[in-house]
């Protein structure tokens, strides 16, 4: 007896670590989160700090609405420049101009067309001190110095560094303008470091730069230097009173600008962060069932104790108290090590993300306080929390319990059970359709709560359903493996509260994964069949680039001209703001459109669209009330308002709901690229076309000729690539779950001790003990998988339905999918079981069976 | 125990021996002697009962003749295969396919039926039993309307009545019993007991059983007397009468 108990304690050891793994993996995921995104806050915020450093005032137009890097926001006529030049109290004043322009290396390979860093455009800035780019000179090379003839560059020294060129080579260049070769008389390094946070940098004279950025006579925005002794407050005031005669310009102060741009990188980091807080709290939800369900493992295996306690004297609540009290320490020792695991894995990720090219500059890593409180407050709330039931029902043990044989909780479904689990599920469901259909600000909490509603519900349910579900899915298990199988699933079957709170963790990230993979299966599916009815081009020129494209206007005319091709449009798409919403438009030739694209127009005709003229989609349409012939205000960042004609409907939802001409689009965007550029050949796409157009295209190495089916396939991989990412990360939730597998079983195994101890005496073999627990824990897995799945695709075909008139509208449940995800359950749980297994298969046979 | 019971054979083939066996367990001023340089023999279709005190060495002698143990020095042979030399691989499988096993409480598996429980070692090696001597042990031990059931559904009696059929299923050279009856009332006991003799004397199996019940005692061929470790006396055709008075004197 006495060795078991030092076994027992032996095993504790374990037992509390696998408990803590399910919180330490939870909070280390928020700590890292919240520590690596404070990290490059930081560091942005003294970038951004270090940028305007000697910038005290700043001059721009008003912006005419809001959307992310500024976009809404029109340039300033640079005759603005000599006035605030000349104001009193103002030392310097620079013109600003920013814009996409890529460079291409000695392999004629564009640089940075991916969906990474972006590849940018400057305008030199003669005024060191307003400029954040700084020349520097490289060892063996010409001395660098500041652009001055209209084709002469600097780039950056990272850029430099990786293409090997050198000052003094010639450099084509693709902007908006289309190709040209530049002179490379300089390298500059941004502040301290070699690079923009991985941009590519082009940095042209101003004159050139507003004409291939920009639009010539204008710039984005005006630095300013005070005189030394006038406060920033002061020269903006000065320069407010000399302009103004001027709208829609705006003064601020050098703190303001500074503010403003931390404050948009906190925004745009807003969504990274909580993307990955999201991925913490699925693995904190995963771990609470591990944590409910080890302690009410603990507590049922130690109800004899219990009962003593409460034998000789221990109120209920000295004993709701001391299971309490081991949840508070396992929460504890497992919120400390989470938070340093936290901010290891934050170290990783920015190293991570420093590999990927987001050249971070090099600084410390910032701990908030914030990452520690929380890391102790989930930590230790969740271990609590979970172990709130298991305690109550530790203090009801009767003290007459020490006295007696203390048989497993074989109580599967009650009707109270079944009614209270139906209810909640039923109350998630609500929730979550009321999200997905009913709209409105709180629709993606509304579709959270439900889903985690909806968990608990199955969760709830789980007992009654695990017993036949177990029974089914061990069938094919006890006819391979006979006698093994039949024992694992009884040993599944005979406490079905532990073996479904058991499989509901794992089922969380296996419904969730399902989900990922119906959404993508059921979106790729939908642009195939929107491809396949709608696309009429044989060939498709694309770029991944940052934005909107960066396909350049001169294009297209190129095309026009290479041999076979009888029909080029490019499409545009740019932000504008319509009834009170910005949102994207697309700008289409409406002469060519149809033989190109079928937008489905059902009303007015899209071939008549004057430079005026609107065309809706049908949703849109029926949403904002609008008809053929109606009068539409568009407000453009550049151009302002004007006023729309619409003078379409289209029923076609894989597009933008606002479509415009071309003309009106470069009307109104005057540095606007081609997103996509759509042609028709002679023959259909052969082999002469293809190789007729690649050979346009080498003039234009950002874009990528593609046929109908390998646009189809880069769509699809586009959708994937991202749902990839988020199945990986829930990976993590899943794996959270496998400990739980591993603790349960093990836990069971103390348990089941004098049984094991038993089977060994007549005969039963150590692998044949192992094959028992492994079995088992299969059938848990694939309890856990089945009810994910079955969840997952419930969940994936409520948001198909709920996205049909955003243009999914095939739901694709992709079976050879969610086979695997129930292969791999399988071979989860087989990894699962090989700590539990050994440990079963390592039981002395004589002391188990003289165990009590 | 009747008078017709015909004269116990003197083991002329000995099934299991024990040679020289000793089992020491701690060493230096904690060493106990559970087993000390013991030699015995059992006979095929033989009952033979081990008796002692408490800390005799009865249940060690049984453990290590099971294969469950491991003797510190000497030899356990079953039929001519040497135990000591055995692997736990070896010994399991010697467990399973020639040795049967009757344990004083939780002899059965709870997630298992009785059919089941009974066929278990049988399952574990993959066989199936036959069919005839299935049905007569089944028979012998009156649980043909119970098989279906599981233990917690099953009295006591029943429970090692299932027990003994396990350990009796596949043709055994050898069961074990060790205090089969110690948890049940003195009927059930009796019933118990009389199905091990019965298995005995008319299935010609060989039974050794660990008891310290006289009584249960008077139920076999032979009765082996251990105290400290050491055989101190035998017995043959025992009545529970003559093994009370020879365990008085033996405790004297």
């Amino acid at each position: 007896m006495w060795k078991v108990t030092i076994k027992g304690i032996l095993a504790h050891k374990i037992r509390f670590l696998l408990t803590g793994v399910a919180v330490i993996l939870g909070v280390s995921f928020i700590a890292g989160t919240l520590v690596l995104t404070a990290t490059i806050n930081k560091t942005f915020d003294g970038l951004f700090t270090n940028i305007y450093a000697n910038t005290d005032a700043a001059v721009r137009q008003k912006a005419q609405f809001n959307v992310a890097f500024g976009a809404g926001r029109g340039r300033l006529d640079d005759s603005v420049i000599p006035v605030v030049r000349t104001t009193s109290g103002v030392s310097e004043a620079a013109g600003i101009i920013q814009g996409l322009a890529q460079l291409i290396d000695k392999k004629n390979e564009a640089l940075n067309k991916g969906q990474g860093a972006p590849a940018l455009g400057f305008a030199w800035i003669k005024e060191r001190d307003l400029s954040s780019f700084h020349l520097t000179n490289v060892k063996g090379e010409k001395e660098s110095r500041a652009p001055v003839a209209p084709n002469e560059i600097v780039i950056d020294k990272h850029t430099a560094d990786k293409t090997k060129y050198k000052v003094g080579d010639t450099i084509p260049v693709l902007t908006k303008n289309g190709r040209a070769n530049y002179q490379l008389v300089g390298i500059a390094k941004f502040g301290n470091a070699d690079s923009l946070l991985g941009a590519t940098a082009v940095i042209f004279t101003h004159d050139t730069a507003a004409k291939v950025l920009g639009q010539p006579g204008k710039v984005d925005e005006i630095l300013v230097k005070a005189d030394s002794g006038v406060s920033q407050a002061q020269v903006v005031r000065n320069i407010k009173k000399s302009l103004a005669g001027r709208k829609n310009v705006e003064v601020l102060t050098g703190a303001q600008i500074t503010k403003e741009n931390q404050n948009d990188i906190k925004t745009a980091l807003g969504f990274f962060n909580t993307f990955l807080l999201v991925f913490g709290v699925i693995a904190l939800l995963v771990g609470s069932f591990i944590i409910f369900n080890t302690f009410s493992i603990i507590v049922a295996q130690r109800s004899r104790e219990m009962a003593l306690l409460r034998a000789i004297g221990a109120k209920s609540g000295q004993v709701v108290r001391s299971v309490l009290f081991e949840a508070a320490l396992v929460g504890v020792v497992a919120s400390v090590i989470g938070f340093v695991a936290g901010v290891l894995l934050a170290v990783l990720l920015k190293g991570l993300l420093a590999a990927l090219g987001v050249d971070i500059p090099a600084s410390g890593i910032t701990i908030p306080t914030n990452a520690l409180v929380w890391s102790f407050i989930v930590g230790m709330g969740v271990t609590v929390i979970a172990a709130v039931f298991p305690a109550i029902r530790a203090s009801r043990i009767p003290p007459i319990a020490a006295l007696q044989q203390v048989g497993a909780d074989q109580s599967a479904g009650s009707w109270k059970r079944i009614v209270a689990g139906l209810l909640v599920t039923g109350i998630g469901i609500a929730f979550l359709l009321s999200g997905l259909f009913g709209g409105g600000g709180n629709a993606l909490q509304s579709v959270g709560f439900g889903a985690f509603v909806i968990f608990i519900g199955i969760a709830v349910l789980g007992p009654t359903i695990a017993r036949p579900i177990s029974a089914v899915l061990g069938w094919p298990i006890r006819r391979v493996k006979g006698i093994t199988g039949l024992l694992a699933e009884e040993n599944a079957k005979r406490n079905p509260k532990r073996t479904s709170a058991t499989a509901a963790a794992l089922m969380i990230g296996v419904a969730l994964v399902a989900l990922i993979t119906v959404f993508g299966a059921s979106a790729s599916a939908s642009v195939n069949a929107t491809i396949d009815k709608s696309m009429k081009a044989d060939y498709i020129i694309t770029t991944e680039g940052f934005g909107n494209g960066t396909l350049p206007r001169t294009l297209e005319p190129q095309l026009r001209k290479t041999p076979g091709v009888t029909l080029v449009s490019g499409v545009q798409s740019g932000f504008v703001k319509i009834k009170g919403s910005v949102t994207n438009a697309l700008g289409v030739d409406p002469k060519v459109v149809g033989s190109l694209f079928d937008l489905e127009v059902s009303q007015g005709d899209l071939q008549a669209l004057q430079l005026d003229g609107l065309a809706v989609s049908k949703t849109k349409a029926d949403d904002e009330n609008l008809k053929v012939g109606q009068k539409v205000t568009v407000q453009f960042a550049q151009t302002g308002r004007r006023i729309f004609t619409v003078q379409a409907i289209y029923d076609q939802t894989a597009v933008p709901s606002y479509v415009i001409s071309s003309a009106a689009f470069k009307q109104n965007f005057p540095d606007v690229f081609d997103a996509q550029i759509y042609l028709k050949t002679e023959g259909g796409p052969t082999p002469q076309n293809r190789a007729a157009i690649e050979k346009t295209m080498k003039t234009y190495p950002s874009g990528k000729v593609q046929d109908q089916a390998q646009f189809k396939a880069a769509q699809s991989k586009q959708i994937n690539q991202l749902l990839n990412l988020v199945k990986a990360l829930l990976l993590f939730a899943i794996f959270i779950a496998l400990f739980g597998i591993a603790n349960t079983l093990g836990l069971s195994i103390i348990e089941r001790t004098r049984e094991l101890g038993l089977m060994r005496a007549v005969g039963m073999t150590r692998r044949q003990v192992r094959s028992l627990v492994r079995w088992e824990a299969v059938i848990i897995a694939l309890l856990g998988a089945f009810l994910g799945i079955v969840i997952g695709v419930g969940f994936g075909w409520a948001l198909v339905k709920a996205l049909s008139s955003q243009g999914i509208k095939v739901f694709e449940a992709a079976p050879d999918q969610l086979i695997l995800i129930f292969v791999f359950a399988a071979i989860f749980g087989v990894v699962a079981a090989i700590w539990p297994a050994r440990k079963a298969s390592k039981l002395d046979v004589l002391q188990s069976i003289s165990t009590e | 125990m009747t008078a017709s019971a015909p004269p116990p054979a003197p083991p002329l083939s000995a099934i299991a021996r024990a040679v020289n066996v000793s089992k020491i367990y701690g060493s230096g001023e904690a060493e106990v002697r559970a087993l000390d340089n013991i030699s015995v023999e059992f006979g095929t279709s033989q009952f033979t009962a081990i008796m002692g005190p408490s800390g005799s060495g009865k249940s060690t002698l049984l453990h290590c003749l099971a294969g469950l143990d491991r003797v510190t020095s000497g030899q356990i042979y079953l039929g001519d295969i040497d135990l000591s030399g055995c692997s736990e691989k070896e010994l399991t499988l010697i467990r399973r396919d020639r040795i049967g096993f009757v344990f004083q409480a939780y002899n059965l598996i709870p997630t298992l039926n009785a059919a089941e429980n009974i066929t278990l070692p049988m399952a574990l090696a993959g066989k199936k039993p036959e069919p005839a001597w299935y049905e007569q042990i089944v028979r012998t031990v009156r649980l043909a309307d119970r098989l279906k059931h599981r233990p917690n559904e099953l009295s006591g009696g029943q429970q090692q009545r299932v027990a003994v059929a396990r350990a009796l299923v596949s043709r055994p050279d050898l069961m074990f019993a060790d205090e089969p009856t110690g948890n049940l009332d003195s009927k059930s006991g009796a019933e118990i007991l009389s199905f091990m003799q019965g298995a005995v004397r008319d299935l010609h199996q060989t039974i050794v059983m660990v008891t310290h019940d006289p009584n249960a005692a008077g139920y076999a061929d032979r009765v082996v007397f251990l105290a400290d470790g050491k055989i101190v006396d035998e017995m043959l055709q025992p009545t529970a009468d003559s093994v009370l008075d020879r365990m008085k004197s033996l405790g004297e």
